[in-house]
């Protein structure tokens, strides 16, 4: 009887799908991929919020094509290739989707597009991979990104330490792909143009002291550190035992240590020497309408990835309204709706961007992280800037070149 | 749901099934045939996945490798150099009894993974390595998966073969006197430590081309994929359910695991989205539920170890 039952239920399951599918026939169905258990899992669900968000707007704003809906399949990456590249085949084959946005990390990101979706030639946006291999995958243009990549602010940071005089520093990184993307191509930049690096080293998370790494670093006689870590998490302890024993004077960091936590837990007044990069979204008025969104939806736009997995998501559907839902024309689509020149598009703005398709204007989309302009390989600049601590929080001193 | 989407996934799902059933069968060789509790199971599959990588992908600035190598070297490559690398480690490591052991082989694992990600110029930190080539990677994507599953169907039957013909032999019936008895073992003149390391480095071997195999899968590797807990716990946790001590036990722990992992995902999306993505967290708890009952209800795994006639007799003779 129990087994009986059971089937029946799968059965009725399966076969609501069936029936549901043909009904809706120009709808068009996408996936979002993110790290939902695993190690990110805290960032996870302020990313598929927004993505979510993005689903709505267009659905809400007369949805795809004549009638028909933008649907979503959730899939978890875990942040490891093997779940990563189970989820996003599931998705390929099994839903049908036509683009995946996502997955999150970017191990994820790379086993996901070389073993399912560029064979598959899928097309794939993801809001957080951001390592530098990304860029060299052999994608057939169909893996692009709403995130910079680490390699643009760390040679930003170089450029504008060396501008601001800086001519000696030491590197101090969390040995991770973020950290070290980051520290690689600041050294590879600041050399190049002439800076000294006198101390450059990795450490790990969660150790109780960092003075030895920090004695080690200060011996090369840099009065500069720059630290590419996290502000809420062992940048904090390095950043307050380098302040204790005044190893340095001037500290850097970028965007990962531009934390709240920083101020409270050291105080505005120790921080006078301490400077942060941060990407900043440029088309200001699309960010307030993205924060008012988000906000009115119940969530936190602060949250990290939360701008750019709204603009991976919506820049998805905009491609895919472009390409009258053709996969093979998405990534061209992709790219029309995405750049200059055209008339610009902002969060929220589907029904205004389905209009001008429709009327076959050019569009170009202006997100809440950025304007989005790929270059060949399916990359964004991102924009910098460069803050110091005011009050409890921080503040824009200089644009980063 | 097309059907030709169905048999890409389900090719596609079989692909790493064969993978992890390489993994089990090679921790069945250690723990279930010689009870060597190994926890480091991550760290001989990065050595494999990491040796055929370097041997066989395209030159890159700043790190070793851009031998470009035929394939079938790369994947011997891996095999030798996850024994070359257990060789030692089991000589210094399997004096220690069976939890000793667990706590070390976590360490080794450990420190593999942090040279992993730390050593650029060998294994490119924690960017990893891509552009690795697969076998009949040119073709389609639906034949290039299928030519991939014949592999690794080829090297699972293989070495399912090769392993159940070791066990049949003497030399399986001795790992068994080994592991139930030790000093009776060694009282009947078997000389114990140096048949433990034979076994040792037979299952290395083995996940060393595990790696292999699934690095060639990707086309790239990065540290995420060597977390103990997709490349380790998860691979107990097979061998348990399918049943340690029988070689098809393992194999079909290694199905049962995938299956509830990627299938009943199938079956959940069809709920309403906010379910669907908790049900997600829900399979995590519903593998270490299974492997809470199995233990309480079914600790011999669902296909217990087969015990010929000959062999049960002794064995309650020395267990008293």
């Amino acid at each position: 009887m129990k087994g009986k039952s059971t089937a029946a239920l799968a059965a009725s399951l399966l076969g609501a799908a069936l029936i549901a599918s043909p009904a809706h026939a120009q709808n068009q169905k996408i996936a979002l991929v993110s790290g939902i258990s695993g190690p990110i899992a805290a960032m996870a669900p302020a990313m598929l919020e927004a993505m979510k968000l993005a689903v709505t707007h267009v659905n809400e704003q007369g949805g795809i094509g004549s009638g028909g809906k933008l649907e979503f399949v959730v899939g978890d990456d875990a942040c490891n290739p093997q779940n990563a590249t189970d989820a996003v085949t599931k998705a390929v084959n099994i839903d049908r989707v036509i683009g995946v946005v996502g997955p999150a990390c970017s191990g994820a990101v790379l086993a996901a597009a070389n073993s399912v979706t560029v064979p598959a030639g899928v097309l794939m946006i993801t809001s957080s991979g951001t390592s530098p291999q990304i860029t060299g995958i052999d994608d057939k243009d169909l893996v692009f990104r709403t995130v910079p990549s680490d390699d643009y602010q760390g040679r930003a940071l170089a450029r504008t330490l060396k501008a601001r005089g800086t001519e000696k520093v030491a590197v101090a990184y969390l040995n991770n792909d973020y950290g070290k993307g980051l520290a690689e191509a600041f050294k590879d930049e600041f050399e190049s143009i002439g800076g000294t690096i006198a101390g450059y080293s990795g450490h790990e998370a969660g150790k109780a002291s960092y003075r030895s790494d920090l004695a080690q670093l200060a011996r090369g006689g840099a009065d500069t550190l720059v630290i590419f870590d996290y502000g809420d998490g062992t940048g904090l302890v390095l950043l307050r035992q380098a302040l204790e024993n005044s190893f340095f004077e001037n500290y850097i960091g970028a965007d990962g240590m531009k934390s709240e936590a920083v101020i409270r837990e050291l105080g505005a007044d120790n921080l006078k020497t301490f400077f942060t990069s941060s990407p900043v979204g440029e088309a200001s008025a699309s960010l307030d309408a993205f924060n008012k969104a988000f906000s009115a939806a119940g969530h936190d736009p602060n949250a990290i990835f939360a701008t750019t997995s709204y603009d991976a998501a919506f820049l998805m559907a905009l491609a895919i309204e472009k390409a009258g839902g053709d996969r093979a024309k998405l990534s061209q689509a992709l790219r029309e709706v995405a750049s200059a020149p055209g008339e610009p598009i902002l969060v929220g703005e589907w029904a205004k961007a389905k209009q001008l398709i429709a009327e076959g204007k050019e569009i170009d989309y202006k997100g809440a992280a950025g304007e989005h302009e790929f270059d060949e390989k399916g990359d964004v600049p991102g924009n910098y800037a460069f803050f110091q601590v005011s009050g409890t929080t921080y503040e824009a001193i200089a644009e980063m070149k | 749901m097309e059907l030709i989407g169905l048999a890409n996934y389900a090719v596609f799902i079989a692909i790493l099934i064969g993978i992890y059933a390489l993994l089990s069968l090679g921790l069945n060789i250690q723990w279930g045939f010689t009870g060597l509790f190994n926890a480091g199971i991550a760290g001989f599959f990065a050595i494999g996945a990491y040796t055929s990588a370097i041997l066989t992908s395209p030159h890159v600035a700043g790190r070793v490798g851009g031998f470009e190598l035929p394939i079938v070297v790369g994947w011997a490559g891996a095999i030798a150099m996850a024994a070359a690398i257990a060789w030692p480690i089991g000589r210094i490591c399997l004096r220690f009894r069976s939890d000793y052991l667990a706590i070390a082989t976590i360490g080794v694992a450990e420190i593999f993974r942090l040279v992993i990600k730390s050593e650029d110029w060998l294994t490119g930190g924690s960017r990893g390595i891509t552009g690795i080539p697969r076998p009949f990677g040119d073709f389609d994507y639906m034949a290039s998966q299928l030519a991939y599953l014949a592999l690794v169907v080829l090297a699972v039957v293989a070495v399912y073969l090769l392993v159940e013909r070791q066990l049949r032999a003497p030399w399986g019936r001795m790992m068994r006197a080994i592991r139930d008895n030790e000093h009776a073992a060694a009282a009947m003149g078997k000389r114990v430590e140096a048949r433990r390391l034979q076994a040792f480095i037979f299952g290395c071997a083995l996940m060393g081309f595990a790696g292999a195999l699934f690095v060639h899968f990707n086309r790239s590797i990065t540290p995420e994929a060597i977390d103990p807990m997709i490349a380790t716990f998860l691979i107990w946790i097979m061998l348990i359910l399918g049943g340690s001590g029988n070689n098809r036990g393992a194999i079909l722990g290694a199905v049962v695991i995938w299956l509830i992992w990627s299938i009943s995902e199938l079956l959940t999306d069809r709920l309403p989205t906010e379910v669907a993505i908790q049900a997600k967290y829900i399979r995590v708890f519903i593998i270490g539920l299974m492997l809470q009952l199995v233990l309480r209800f079914r600790p011999e795994g669902i296909l217990p170890e087969e015990r010929r006639k000959e062999a049960a007799q002794p064995r309650t003779a020395t267990n008293a």
